[in-house]
């Protein structure tokens, strides 16, 4: 029995170890950014003395299992009997002291480096993002006043300092896109701030990662990075868009804050369907429900400037004003 | 102990004698500590049930096989109960049974109290599992019942889940008491604190602790209730609140939680493994230390839940350095565990590959641990399927593995006889490979990016073989332990007579008959001498019948 089972477990261990030694498996997700990857660093730090102790322990498990087991000895026969040793006692309680010292100082040593956001006068300059968690969108603001929804777009190389909030009536979030570095909290109240730098264009994904209600799994974040001149390109021909009223934010805006309860096609869900809603048609009544909420509804459009609740009513005015029932006001 | 026994036995009228009334009037500690075992284990399997409903739920991106709604009752159902419900009293069951014959004492010191703590525990599950048919269903929060969301939740469900653990925090502080108070003055003549079984001690600590933390969680959740309930607004932002206070408050006690969870764990691993290697402990002196330094520590290390809330430096640094204190004292002990095993004669019976088993996986979730507390890496797993992972190491690998060695070592003083041995190993060997099947693939989701408590996903690739792994796992892990309430079925009428001693024990436990009568022991107790009082008397026997 023991040696099928060592020898089982060895089987299992090495198929574990082909399949978990590259990325997706042991090693942690491609760092995309300088403060990820001064978190993989660490995690590889930590992993060097975690592995040898791993292997260690396991290793003399089994080996005195197999070793020392019975075999044909009698129950009653007994080992020696050694009440301890105080010079192999004292070496493994300062060992891992020394192993723990030294993971502490890797840790403060790249510290500044994981966390400290670049200032403003550093090389190449730098983006500040007001990032919002809502139930249960992402709501972004850029310095120029544009806004934007779930999805943000971002230059490549270039430090993006994000100021993480929450509205007071709201709960709290946690902002978290793996390949750009760690998550930080949004709380209502209180102001938090993180940066990455990426360091090629693509979409990274993440999403909330703080427990906060019903539709939290749907909580979903994407980071678009672009090439430097062309987010410019984007950022201004956006800003005057949604200065005329002609972007997609009413569109986003629906589809991330809305149509999470209220289905994509206002067919209902967690909300009631919304096809022909009065409120879609009477521009005051649909800013009072999104700025107060109503019963279950939270007031999700507590922040939103003026622009957001008009590009709003334009979307679902057309989209589903009329048609289905009547609605109320 | 000069007692005259006739004289301490109580009266009991007739009507407290029928089979029923035997159960529900009883004082007897062997009694009480049965009825929190059968009723924790009752709540094990349900607790495993909520479990494999949410394993079927993950096994595939998108699945609908469970409502968003259902998903969130249930992960906040599974982690109260499991925690509340199970760990923390089946503790309380086994002390009780426990405590009293390891100090060689008749009783514990305040038998009244402590049916009372008994009945508390039942009533405040019952509480808990009502919330199911309450307005608006159980509650949907998580076991951390976080504001403001906890405030904002709808419903009675929150009502009732304060309402519960206030409850079960007075019954665990009743019991945290009775168990300190008798174990401080009731121990047979001999027996000095260094002669203590290491079971005992981890009770000790773990009463001891109860007793400090529980306080802070009443007052967290009477200022919850407070806000959901009178308008007060101490967690509100929006009134002037501060919604990380409540965090504050609640892993204060939270964390040191998590030790009471472990600690009774290891004192059993404790007991086990020098019977099963027919060796002493390796450095008791050391264990002890270690299990109070253990729960000391514990109390300085409560934020490293909150590292993502944006601390300030000073403080990251502090509870880091806090927290990998802490992996001291419990590496001392797994390398006196091995030690212990080091030159044996290893006797494979379950309880003792249970505990081979609770090492090996006990390991891997303290090492997780350390990755934890570095804080910079924990920005990226807070929150994430790799905590599920880690804290899942420690609390099944490690909590259920030596509850689980811990019943099959005991159950033949419980009840008189042994469990069947075959069973047994079957059912460790299930547990083992679904447990790891189920959990280890967790820490791969988490570094990937799956947070935990959401109730679908959409990504394909390796998160959906990772899941999927992991809700084949938790069905083998459920076959196991089938097997062991199998197990029990069987041998409730056949199994094999047990004796006083069926293992060759070293404590007092197993000095008395299986079951134990009334008073616990019909014979005068040897002087204790040392921790190993049986061995002892088993070699003065030995010399005297040979000289
Ligand atoms: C958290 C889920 C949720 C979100 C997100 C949400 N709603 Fe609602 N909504 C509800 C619920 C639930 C109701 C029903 C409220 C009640 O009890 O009266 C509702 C009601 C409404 C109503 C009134 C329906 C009626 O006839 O009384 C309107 C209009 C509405 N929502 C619009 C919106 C818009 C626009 C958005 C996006 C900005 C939105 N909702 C986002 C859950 C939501
Ligand atoms: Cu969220």
């Amino acid at each position: 029995m023991p040696a099928a089972a060592a020898a089982l477990t060895v089987l299992a261990l090495a198929l574990a170890s082909a399949a978990l030694a590259g990325n997706g498996g042991l090693a942690p997700p491609d760092a995309e950014s300088p403060n990820a990857e001064g978190i993989n660093q660490t995690y590889y730090f930590i992993l060097a003395f975690t592995g040898v102790i791993f292997v260690l322990v396991e290793g003399l498990l089994l080996l005195f299992v197999f070793r020392f087991r019975r075999g044909r000895r009698s129950r009653e026969a007994e080992g020696p009997q050694i009440r301890g040793n105080t010079r192999l006692e004292l070496i493994w309680t300062l060992l891992p002291v020394l192993i723990l010292v030294a993971i502490g100082g890797f840790v403060f040593y790249k510290l500044p480096g994981i966390q400290n956001v670049p200032s403003a006068n550093a090389q190449g300059g730098r983006l500040d993002v007001t990032v919002e968690g809502h139930r249960y969108y992402w709501e972004y603001r850029y310095p120029n006043g544009v806004v934007a929804v779930d999805r943000m777009r971002a230059p490549v190389g270039q430090n993006v300092q994000l100021t993480l909030v929450a509205p007071v009536d709201d709960v709290i979030h946690s902002w978290w896109i793996p390949a750009l570095g760690g998550k930080l909290d949004t709380i209502p109240g209180q102001t938090n701030r993180t940066w990455f730098r990426a360091r090629r264009s693509g979409t990274f994904v993440g999403q909330c990662a703080e427990f906060c209600g019903i539709q939290h799994a749907a909580m979903l974040a994407a980071v678009e990075v672009m090439p430097r001149e062309e987010f410019e390109q984007w950022l201004a021909s956006e800003e005057r868009a949604q200065r005329t009223g002609s972007s997609m934010l009413g569109a986003d805006t629906w589809a991330g804050a809305c149509a999470k309860c209220h289905g994509q096609n206002a067919q209902g869900g967690i909300g009631p369907t919304l096809v022909g809603n009065g409120a879609f048609r009477d521009r005051e009544a649909l800013e009072a429900i999104v700025r107060q909420g109503q019963g279950e509804m939270p007031p999700i459009g507590q922040t939103w400037d003026d622009r957001q609740v008009d590009a709003l009513y334009r979307y679902v005015r057309r989209e589903f004003g009329s048609g289905g029932g009547t609605g109320g006001g | 102990m000069a007692v005259n026994h006739v004289e301490a036995r109580p009266y009991r009228p007739d009507w407290k004698r029928g089979r029923v009334a035997g159960w529900v009037t009883t004082v007897d500690h062997k009694r009480i500590g049965l009825l929190y075992i059968a009723t924790t284990l009752v709540f094990f399997l349900a607790g495993g049930v909520l479990a494999l409903l949410m394993r079927a739920q993950l096994a595939t991106p998108n699945e609908q096989f469970i409502t968003k709604e259902s998903y969130n009752e249930l992960f906040t159902m599974h982690g109260v109960t499991m925690i509340f419900l199970v760990v923390v009293p089946i503790f309380a069951g086994f002390a009780n049974f426990l405590v009293p014959l390891m100090i060689g004492a008749r009783d514990m010191a305040f038998p009244r109290l402590n049916a009372l703590s008994y009945w508390l525990f039942l009533f405040g599950g019952i509480v808990l599992y009502s919330s199911w048919f309450s307005t608006g269903g159980a509650p949907d929060v998580g076991w951390t019942i976080y504001p403001p969301n906890s405030v904002f939740a709808g419903g009675t469900g929150v009502d009732l889940l304060i309402l519960s653990l206030h409850i079960l925090s007075i019954s665990s502080l009743l019991g945290a008491i009775n168990l300190i108070v008798t174990i401080h003055r009731m121990r047979a003549p001999g027996m000095t604190w260094m002669r203590l079984p290491l079971f005992v001690w981890s009770i000790e600590v773990y009463a001891a602790m109860l007793v400090v933390v529980l306080p802070a969680l009443s007052a967290g959740l009477t200022l919850l209730l407070l806000d959901r309930k009178a308008d007060t607004h101490f967690f509100l932002p929006a009134e002037g609140g501060n919604a990380l206070l409540y965090q504050h408050v609640f892993w204060f006690f939270g964390h040191p939680e998590v030790y009471i969870m472990i600690l009774p764990a290891m004192g059993i691993i404790s007991e086990i493994l020098p019977v099963f290697a027919r060796k002493p402990i390796f450095g008791y002196a050391a264990m002890v230390l270690a299990l109070v330094a253990i729960g000391f520590f514990s109390l300085l290390v409560w934020a490293h839940h909150m590292f993502t809330v944006g601390l300030s430096r000073p403080l990251l640094g502090f509870f880091m350095v806090a927290s990998m204190v802490i992996a001291i004292p419990t590496g001392i002990k797994i390398f006196n565990w091995l030690a212990t095993t080091w030159r044996g004669n290893l006797i494979f019976d379950t309880p003792m590959l249970y505990a081979l088993g609770f090492v090996g996986v006990f390991t891997i979730g303290g090492l997780s641990g350390i990755f934890l507390a570095a804080f910079p890496f924990d920005w990226q797993v807070h929150d994430s399927y790799f905590v599920v992972a880690h804290l899942h190491y420690v609390l099944f690998g490690g909590s259920m593995f030596g509850i689980f060695a811990g019943l099959h070592y005991w159950w033949p003083k419980l009840f008189g006889r042994l469990l069947d041995e075959r069973l047994g190993k079957l059912s460790f060997w299930l547990v083992l490979a679904g447990f790891n099947l189920t959990f280890f693939p967790q820490h791969m989701l988490g570094m990937m990016g799956m947070p935990r408590r959401i109730y679908t996903y959409g990504q394909g690739g390796a998160w959906e073989w990772y899941n999927l792994a992991s809700t084949i796992g938790a069905g083998v892990m459920g076959v196991g332990i089938a097997v062991i309430a199998l197990n029990v079925i069987v041998t409730t009428r056949r199994g094999r007579r047990a004796g006083g001693d069926p293992w060759r024990g070293d404590t007092l436990e197993w000095y008395t008959t299986s079951p134990p009568p009334p008073e616990n022991f019909d014979r005068p107790l040897p002087y204790i001498s040392s921790a190993r009082p049986l061995r002892d008397l088993r070699r003065r026997i030995q010399e005297s019948g040979a000289g």
